[in-house]
């Protein structure tokens, strides 16, 4: 489906943080998860922005390995912290979905 | 920072004459265009005029980063030094100021890459 | 600040400038013109923090695969910048807490 971003905008960061919760992986990798999902439009700068902001806020842990090709890589796992925010980004998104899906259905 | 200097502003006078050495190194158009650029920054100065610091030190360092490229003053600052000063310390219209920063960035990277493509 | 860190920051300075060199036209160019934009809009830290040599470690990353460099980033260069410096506070934010009042024009 295109032109997604806006939509995407704010639930992105939760979907980083579930993959990266998973197991431990790479900004190229998360992209490739992504897009795999059907969001197809998400590139690779989308999501090292988010990675950035991620790191800056200190949720994430990140080692360095060396990779097959080119410069060293950065792995990203979730901390303590990122884990809360994970479990905060569910229980919002829950919140919003049942709320939106029940306007669909036009119960109260 | 320590008490001392906090009190005499000694730590101050040391980071503007840090600016104006590396503004003397600066080619002829650049060093006037950072004339102008003090000039409208300094009646948005505190008493002392150090919450200016880092916004000098981030002016100076576009200068710096222009000459190093080749690029002259206005084609890094625009006509509207007045304007761009505003636009530095977050004052009114700043996010116009920011929006068409956003545009010129976009624009130039497309012109380039077009010229490199042939 | 002191003698040292000022012939340090230079040191580090010119290595990152000359990584810069090593990267493809195409990568140099947005490179430049990245920060270029990003010295006006002046996130805290800029010139000695982690955002630029992170920026030039992403660029490799990007090269390494073999990609364009908007391919890698997206044709909204300043969308990327923006999403770089998100929630990060900038000096214009500094300065209007100093003068202790709302200008109204806060970016967000």
């Amino acid at each position: 489906m295109d032109d997604l971003t806006e939509m995407l905008k704010g639930t992105l960061e939760g979907c980083v943080l579930e993959i990266i919760g998973s197991e431990e992986t790479y900004g190229y990798a998360i992209t490739r998860r992504l897009n795999e999902l059907g969001f197809a439009d998400v590139i690779e700068g989308t999501v090292y922005t988010i990675l950035l902001r991620l790191e800056r806020n200190g949720l994430v842990r990140v080692t360095k390995r060396p990779s097959g090709v080119g410069p060293p890589r950065k792995f990203y796992a979730l901390n303590d912290a990122g884990r809360e925010e994970l479990a905060t980004f569910w229980a919002k998104w829950q919140y919003v979905s049942t709320r939106i899906n029940r306007l669909k259905e036009g119960g109260r | 920072m320590n008490f001392w200097e906090t009190v005499t502003g000694s730590d101050l006078t040391r980071d503007w004459k840090a600016f104006e050495t590396r503004a003397e190194a600066l080619p002829d158009d650049h060093r006037a265009a950072w004339g102008q650029i003090k000039e409208h920054l300094s009646p948005h100065g505190d008493f002392t005029g150090r919450n200016l610091t880092p916004i000098l030190d981030a002016a100076l360092g576009l200068l710096e980063e222009a000459a190093a490229d080749g690029q002259s003053a206005h084609e890094v600052l625009g006509d509207d030094i007045p304007g761009f000063c505003t636009a530095l310390v977050g004052g009114e219209g700043s996010r116009t100021y920011r929006d068409r920063w956003r545009e010129q960035l976009n624009r130039n990277v497309a012109r380039k890459l077009n010229r490199l493509g042939g | 600040m002191g003698i040292q860190d000022i012939i340090e920051g230079k040191k580090q300075w010119r290595a990152h400038v000359a990584r810069i060199k090593a990267l493809p036209p195409d990568y140099r160019i947005v490179y430049k013109e990245m920060q270029k934009y990003l010295f006006k809009v002046g996130p805290v830290g800029l010139a000695d923090g982690p955002l630029l040599p992170g920026i030039v470690d992403f660029f490799e990353e990007g090269v390494a695969a073999g990609k364009g460099v908007l391919e890698l980033i997206g044709a909204d260069v300043a969308a990327f910048c923006d999403g770089l410096v998100k929630d990060s506070p900038t000096y214009a934010d500094g300065y209007r807490e100093s003068v202790g009042g709302e200008s109204g024009a806060h970016e967000k």
